[in-house]
Parts: C-alpha cells; structure tokens; sequence
C-alpha cells in the first residue's frame, strides 16, 4: 500500500515538472529572487544568466551589434525615459538593467516562441547612468551591449 | 481595483498584430514609496495571451515608469481573437484584461 502510494506521488511530482518550461510563464522574480535584490549591474546579470560578462561599464564581453537598442543620449525627465529593443537573433530571454536606481534589474522579458524581438517600454532612472542589455539565444549564448544615458531630472521620487 | 487596470490596443494588419497597452500602476518600490509616503505597489509580472498562446511575457520591478506602456508586435492571431493579459502585482494578487483584435 504504502509502495503505491510512493509510486503514484513519483508520477505527480515528474508530471508537474514536467508541464511548465513550454507553456507555463517563467517569472524571474519567483525563479530568481536574488536578482532582483542585487544592487549593480554586474551582480544582477551574474544572478539573472549565471554567467559573468559584465564587471564595470566599460568591460563588457560579448558585445553585439545584432540587438538594436533606441534610447535617448540625454534623458530631460527621469521618470519616463523611452527604450525600444530591437533584433533578429533567436532570442529567449533579453533583460534590460541600470545601474542608476537601487537595484539594478528592471524588466526582463522571455521571448515566446516564434515571436520577433521588439519591445518598446519606459523606465525610471534617478540619475546619469550605464544602463544594459543582456539576452540569451536560444543555443545558450549571450549578448550584451550598453550605453550611457544622461538624465537630467532624475526620476524615482528624486 | 476601482479604476481600469489596463488600456489595451491591438490591430491587425498582414498577420502581424501590433499592441500598444498601458499598465495603471504606481510603480512605487520601496524607496520611493518611503519618500512619497505612499504604499508599495508595482507589477511584478506581465502575461500576454492570445489564443491560449503566450505572446509577450515580461518580468518587471519597480523602476519601470509609472504607468508602464508596452509596445510590441506578435504574429500568430488575427482579427476578431482576443488578447488577454494578466498581471500580477508586487503581492501576488492577479488582474486581467481582455481585448479584441481589430
């Protein structure tokens, strides 16, 4: 009886891993809490990917020219600064961070399948600073690029 | 919520349906809820759908802009189908919208 019982919990249990991953919505802030809470850039990609290719504004590795990131150079309202990402690679998951507020992750979205890479939103920056792109394709690569934006009137309540 | 969650367009045009929706939603993390002293509230998770397909997913934190907008383009639903998003703010509680394709 008790056998059966084990058996029938073995089955549920890998059923339920099993299901999410091709339907179920990822949320990143469930998955991977400790990224949300990091306080610069660096720390947050290493949480959020595993992997590091980011240690300071000007040393990033793995920089691309394929994703295409619009954003204003100087940013007059800090409380609502337009970012449009843009590219053609196969991409899974592409995050957006800044190293401006007090932590770093901002939005990261996944890439269901089959969709083009071509997000417009607006962010909060409290003042001048790198902010960065990392996203994953789906053969497990990363790609990364930034920039430094000017913000004037700093936004976040500041 | 007493005033509307969500603002939602959607048109179609040779497959691709092109969304524009904004999210009403303070945006207030920690910090700046301590400064305005008003209470934590922003959207923690964003799921669009249409046709019991998952078409725009974003994970979000308190930095995006109040009133967050979204703009994006799927391809994969046409015209008359309906979009769904649903969010889910900082303390798991979930709201939906729906929209038709036009």
């Amino acid at each position: 009886m008790e056998r059966r019982n084990f058996l029938t919990m073995g089955v549920v249990a890998a059923a339920a891993v099993l299901v999410p991953g091709s339907l179920q919505a990822v949320n990143f802030r469930e998955t991977k809490p400790k990224a949300w809470e990091a306080e610069k850039s660096s720390e947050a990609i290493k949480e959020m990917f595993g992997e590091e290719v980011f240690s300071g504004p000007d040393k990033l590795t793995a920089v691309t020219d394929k994703i295409k990131m619009t954003a204003p150079k100087l940013a007059e309202n800090g409380g609502s600064i337009p970012i449009r990402l843009r590219s053609d690679l196969d991409i899974e998951t592409i995050a957006f961070f800044q190293d401006a507020n007090p932590r770093a992750a901002t939005v990261v979205f996944t890439v269901p399948e089959g969709q083009k890479v071509d997000y417009s939103f607006r962010v909060k920056m409290r003042q001048t600073a790198y902010v960065t792109v990392v996203a994953k394709t789906k053969d497990g690569k990363l790609h990364t690029l930034n920039k430094e934006i000017d913000v004037s009137i700093g936004g976040c309540g500041g | 919520m007493a005033k509307k969650a969500m603002k939602i367009k959607a048109k179609e045009k040779d497959g691709v349906v092109k969304v524009k929706a904004m999210f009403k939603s303070l945006m207030a993390d920690k910090e700046e809820a301590e400064k305005k002293n008003i209470s934590v509230e922003y959207i923690a998770q964003i799921v669009g759908k249409a046709n019991d397909k998952v078409v725009f997913e974003a994970s979000t934190s308190g930095f995006m802009s109040e009133d967050p907008l979204m703009k994006f383009e799927f391809t994969g639903a046409k015209k008359g189908d309906s979009l769904e998003f649903e969010l889910t703010m900082h303390d798991g509680k979930k709201v939906t919208g729906k929209k038709k394709i036009k």
